[in-house]
């Protein structure tokens, strides 16, 4: 059985080449070395590696990339000298020349942050053979923000808690867990719109905690707050009200026939709700979670190879997602 | 930059995001990114505030100890960290060592990097080099301060020196 409140775990490491400025300082010969000198070291690398240099990527394939968390918005934003290595399924990611030289991302389906930390930690080492990461005893890996400091390592959860959020509880949770060193956003960081109740946790400090602790941390409140989120869920399940709400969600993703990317998110949060609690059960939660992935506007366009007005894409969106859910 | 709201103060938040698959970016005053609720949820927000929290801690404390004015490595003053948010190279966290050092405290809560470590032999002779670095640093500040008959000064400076040569 999929997990029903953890949907995907994401690990992320910022290195810097110690021979060469930071990005922010960088001409365009010192990028392309640095890109070059990537796409090398990571030969040495058991995983195949896609290359893609960002000038060659199109304004709507980028977007889409944002969109699937393989990059920054930044990051698609200005593509000179920018590169992307991926494997072919897009589990991991290296963002050549972003804020840092690199970034390297792993992401896994479910709680699975250690298995993703030993991945990227893996490719770290390989490449810190070759490419000699910076690195100084006090202050650890050395980043363009001082803010990633020390092991330079992000590592966050995507939380489905709508419950809790029905509940207006997150909010509170979240400032509590600031003080934990932990931080709470939307899906996108940025952007946060939570009206599908996708939440990211992640942890805030780099320097002064090893990556087995700040992991073990996170590993243990997120722990707590899916038991918590599991518990409210049964309460809320009682309501008859909220039962309705979860069929006609259903029923309206069936049979609009224009949808918006909001609306479709806040519904489709409901019928994963739905088939978690034993309400929907011609559904699986994989056909739902794909679905809050690929609904994006860009997604929806690239998938149609064309520039769609938002009407053909709340059509678009509507027809995926009656063919994916009947 | 004029705020692109109000056209009235002075723009200083710059605000990126995606909305319905397209790019945008605009420049807000304080005021209108407050009342919009882009001033703390957005992480291109970081570098403004990093600023702010150096300059807020350098206003009270002591004058730094090191007293580089440029990174020997990639030309950044304190003042282009400081204002960008960024740190411009390595070599950078030697030179403004001290200066940075309150501000990385304030962040992390932490000075001291507790975790992987990078291959042992590299992060020797990183050490090594670090080593040499500082010791030029404090040659250069010598210099400066007996040129401005600055002798207190140039006596710990030595002092420093000597200590660090001996190890």
């Amino acid at each position: 059985m999929k997990d029903p409140v953890v949907i995907s775990s994401r690990i992320r490491l910022a290195r810097n080449l110690r021979d060469y400025p930071f990005p922010c300082r960088m001409d365009d010969k010192q990028r392309t070395e640095v890109a070059e000198k990537v796409r090398e070291a990571l030969k040495n690398c058991d995983e195949k590696f896609m290359f893609v240099s960002m000038e060659d990527v199109n304004e709507l394939d980028a977007v889409a990339m944002v969109e699937r968390h393989l990059i920054s918005p930044e990051f698609a934003n200005s593509k000179a000298g920018r590169a992307l290595a991926v494997t072919e399924d897009e589990s991991i990611s290296i963002m050549i020349n972003e804020e840092d030289h690199l970034r390297i991302q792993v992401i896994k389906p479910g709680m699975s942050l250690r298995e993703a930390y030993a991945i990227a930690d893996r490719i770290d080492t390989e490449l810190d053979k070759t490419l000699h990461f910076a690195f100084d005893n006090t202050l650890g890996f050395l980043t363009q923000c001082p803010t990633n400091l020390g092991t330079g390592m992000r590592a966050s959860v995507m939380m489905h808690l709508c419950a809790l959020a029905d509940s207006r509880a997150v909010s509170r949770i979240a400032s509590n867990l600031s003080k934990l060193g932990l931080a709470v956003r939307g899906t996108y960081g940025e952007g946060t719109d939570v009206s599908c109740a996708l939440y990211q946790l992640s942890n805030q400090v780099t320097l002064g905690i090893s990556e087995k602790s700040a992991i073990e941390n996170l590993q243990n409140i997120c722990t707590q707050l899916a038991s918590s989120e599991l518990q409210s869920r049964e309460t809320l399940m009682q309501s008859m009200e909220y039962q309705d709400k979860i069929s006609r969600s259903m029923g309206i993703l069936l049979t609009a026939r224009l949808i918006s990317h909001a609306e479709a998110m806040k519904l489709l949060s409901n019928v994963r709700l739905g088939i978690t609690e034993g309400i929907i059960d011609d559904v699986t939660i994989d056909a739902v979670d794909e679905l809050m992935a690929s609904i994006h506007p860009a997604s929806l366009m690239r998938a149609q190879q064309r520039k769609l007005s938002p009407q053909e894409r709340d059509k678009a969106r509507a027809e995926l997602i009656k063919a994916t859910l009947r | 930059m004029k705020c692109q709201k109000c056209k009235v103060n002075n723009a200083t938040t710059q605000v990126k995001r995606i909305v319905n698959g397209a790019y945008e970016e605009y420049m807000l005053c304080a005021d209108c990114a407050h009342e919009m609720g882009f001033d703390n949820v957005f992480d291109t927000a970081m570098p403004d505030m990093f600023g702010g929290l150096v300059k807020s801690l350098f206003g009270t404390a002591l004058p730094s100890r090191s007293q580089a004015t440029r990174c020997p490595s990639c030309g950044s003053t304190y003042g282009d960290i400081t204002n960008t948010g960024k740190v411009g190279c390595a070599k950078c966290y030697t030179t403004f060592f001290s200066e940075l050092l309150p501000s990385v405290k304030r962040i992390h809560g932490n000075t001291t990097h507790c975790g992987k470590r990078p291959n042992m032999a590299l992060a020797e002779e990183s050490v090594a080099n670090q080593k040499e670095d500082q010791i030029g640093i404090l040659k250069t500040q010598l210099n400066k301060a007996v040129e401005e008959q600055n002798f207190e000064l140039a006596a710990e400076l030595r002092d420093k020196i000597k200590e660090m040569e001996g190890k």
